[in-house]
């Protein structure tokens, strides 16, 4: 378990003041937030470059706060790898191993099997001068894992990478983690790569938590607007309480003249009647019905009619931009190919869209 | 070549201006070589080459210019290290300070060390440590305070290069600062190192003003071959003169030499 604890860091122009991070043992943790917010300040104090002014620091039980880097049994994969160039990939793997002086023998088997993982058998002997931008991504994972530390800290795994390479060291870094359990603090600006490898993610705007909790958590229900738009919230509305119904459990929200019907339970934080609450739904569970087709009840309460305004392929699915009749209230709308072509659309086409109520979410 | 068909006459003109000017410089240089040859005469050459005082200066300035160039990198590479990678109060006044040499005269800097041992200071360390004044120790401590300054500015250029962050990663896998800086940044820096260290001792052999005025002139005591140089010339003995310009100017194109085998190919590829 790692436990940052009322950490206030001053460093130049940062401040950040009185953070609270938990990461569960073997947990992958993302620490994600938009460039300059800070974040890579957090990873580089957890790592012990930057003396923190004040809080505290566990490394599963040890306090680490005021020990230097290199007594706090952890492993470090910047941005740009870093891997030493005047030693071959061999030495750089087992560079951890000796500079902590580990029993080489104790550590072998475990090492012949993240290079068989790994697939770099054959690179042992180059230098890292000699290997691709892929091999030299899983070489530096390979140094930082041998050691076994107690936490490994990524800075931007992904960034840098052909979208091909990235597919590949995203799997590589998934099978890693179910295989090996090491608890993983990774900062990235990229939620995408946070939705796919993380279980947990902290949000971190400007030099504050703005959100942290389990993956679905912080992605289907944001806590704020501010966390909703960094996650690329495309449907995200201002809308008031206009009721509640008791005998349904319900509220009926209002944005444009358009009424939304919601469970009472979706809403994170205390609403009531006549408040001014946001509103959002991921543009992924919104569906266009198709005539004749029955429905789900989830679905069957909020049906509105749009016309289309514009798609946009986008390769893997399509993006379509719809914008009801009652409110003139814009949706945007992803929907997988293979649906997109039974759907049968196109521009200036009125259609019906149902919205899955269990996606609706309402900040206050 | 093809671009410069395309860009025309003037382009052309330009290009060959510029050229011209470095091809200048090299007939100028090799000028004043040849020029030396001229005057060169079989015996006196000879004669002057293998005289005691000859191979006793060329001995002497080997022997100072090693160690004034070993004190330098003893304490150059730390300071260098400290100012390429800490912030620190006072950095920006070391860093000009290691300015002054080469902005001084020579002549002044001995000067002033020539002062210093006369200050209750410099009395004490004379007459209870080291004789500095005429002796060999002022020649090294005259070659020192040249060549320090610059060595530890071209060093910190050398480590400048190399990014922190590889220390940082060795750190996070267990490596002590001392173990990651000779570890990594060390052998990384080397190359730089090396040549740095080499034109330190090139400008170490070819210095005359602080050190004559330290630690004068004085044949078979303190008699480096540039202050050499200056007494054979002063004593209208040519031969000498030329002899050891020329013994000058082959550990010069020797050292030089060496710092682009160091700066050559690149490594680890």
């Amino acid at each position: 378990m790692i436990r940052i604890e009322g950490l206030t860091i001053l460093f130049e122009s940062f401040r950040i003041t009185d953070l609270h991070i938990e990461i569960e043992e073997g947990e992958f943790h993302f620490l994600l937030g938009p460039t300059g917010s800070g974040k890579t300040l957090i990873l580089e104090s957890v790592m012990g470059l930057h003396k923190p002014k004040n809080g505290k620091i566990w490394i599963g039980e040890r306090e680490v706060q005021d020990l230097p880097p290199e007594r706090r049994n952890i492993s470090y994969v910047p941005q740009d790898l870093a891997l030493f160039p005047h030693l071959r990939v061999k030495e750089n793997i087992l560079y951890g191993i000796k500079a902590r002086n580990l029993d080489l023998k104790t550590y072998e088997g475990y090492v012949q099997t993240l290079i068989q993982v790994m697939k770099v058998d054959h690179l042992l002997e180059r230098y890292p001068a000699n290997l691709s931008g892929g091999e030299k991504k899983r070489v530096a994972l390979l140094r930082a894992l041998a050691p076994k530390p107690k936490l490994l800290l990524f800075d931007e795994p992904l960034s840098g990478l052909d979208p091909s390479i990235k597919v590949e060291i995203q799997q590589l870094l998934k099978i890693l983690h179910s295989s090996f359990h090491t608890t993983t603090l990774c900062v990235t600006h990229d939620f995408e790569e946070a939705y796919v490898l993380g279980d947990g993610i902290t949000i971190c705007i400007d030099g504050r938590i703005e959100q942290a909790g389990k993956r679905d958590d912080v992605f289907l229900r944001p806590k704020s607007r501010k966390v909703a738009q960094f996650l690329g919230a495309k449907n995200l509305y201002r809308a008031r309480v206009l009721k509640k119904e008791e005998s349904l459990q319900r509220w009926v929200l209002g944005v444009n003249g358009l009424q939304f019907s919601m469970p009472l339970s979706l809403c994170r934080d205390p609403i009531e009647v006549g408040k001014e609450v946001d509103l959002f739904i991921r543009p992924e569970e919104v569906m266009i019905i198709r005539e004749g087709k029955p429905l789900k009840d989830s679905l069957k309460r909020n049906i509105f009619e749009g016309e289309i305004l514009d798609i946009i392929d986008r390769g893997r699915y399509h993006m379509v931009y719809v914008q009801t009749m009652q409110g003139k209230i814009p949706f945007e709308i992803s929907i997988p190919n293979y649906a997109f072509r039974n759907l049968n659309l196109s521009i200036g086409k009125t259609i019906k869209v149902a919205l899955r109520e269990e996606s609706l979410w309402v900040m206050s | 070549m093809e671009d410069e068909r395309i860009e025309g006459d003037e382009k052309m003109n330009f290009r060959y201006t510029m050229m011209g000017a470095a091809g200048s410089l090299f007939v100028f240089y090799l000028g004043l070589l040849f020029s030396l040859l001229c005057f060169a005469s079989g015996k006196g050459f000879l004669d002057a080459l293998f005289h005691p005082h000859t191979l006793f200066s060329i001995q002497l300035s080997l022997i100072a210019a090693t160690s004034a160039t070993f004190f330098a990198v003893v304490i150059g590479l730390p300071a260098a290290y400290a100012l390429s990678r800490f912030e620190f109060v006072g950095k920006r006044i070391i860093d000009t300070f290691l300015e002054i040499p080469m902005i001084m005269s020579p002549i002044a800097l001995g000067a002033s060390l020539l002062i210093f041992f006369n200050t209750p200071l410099g009395e004490v360390i004379q007459r209870r440590g080291i004789f500095f004044v005429f002796e060999v120790p002022g020649i090294v401590l005259a070659q020192f305070a040249t060549i320090a300054g610059l060595s530890t500015r071209l060093m910190k250029a050398s480590l400048d290069e190399i990014s922190p962050r590889y220390e940082t990663v060795a750190r996070s896998l267990g490596s002590s600062s001392w173990q990651a800086f000779y570890k990594i940044t060390l052998p990384l820096a080397w190359r730089g190192l090396i040549a740095s260290i080499i034109l330190s001792w090139a400008k170490a052999l070819g210095e005359f003003g602080a050190t004559v005025t330290l630690a004068g002139a004085m044949p078979g005591k303190t008699e480096t071959m540039p202050v050499a140089i200056f007494t054979a010339l002063a004593s209208a003995n040519i031969d000498k003169t030329i002899v050891l310009i020329l013994i000058l100017v082959v550990f010069g194109l020797v050292t030089l030499y060496g710092v682009r085998l160091t700066g050559g190919r690149r490594l680890y590829d």
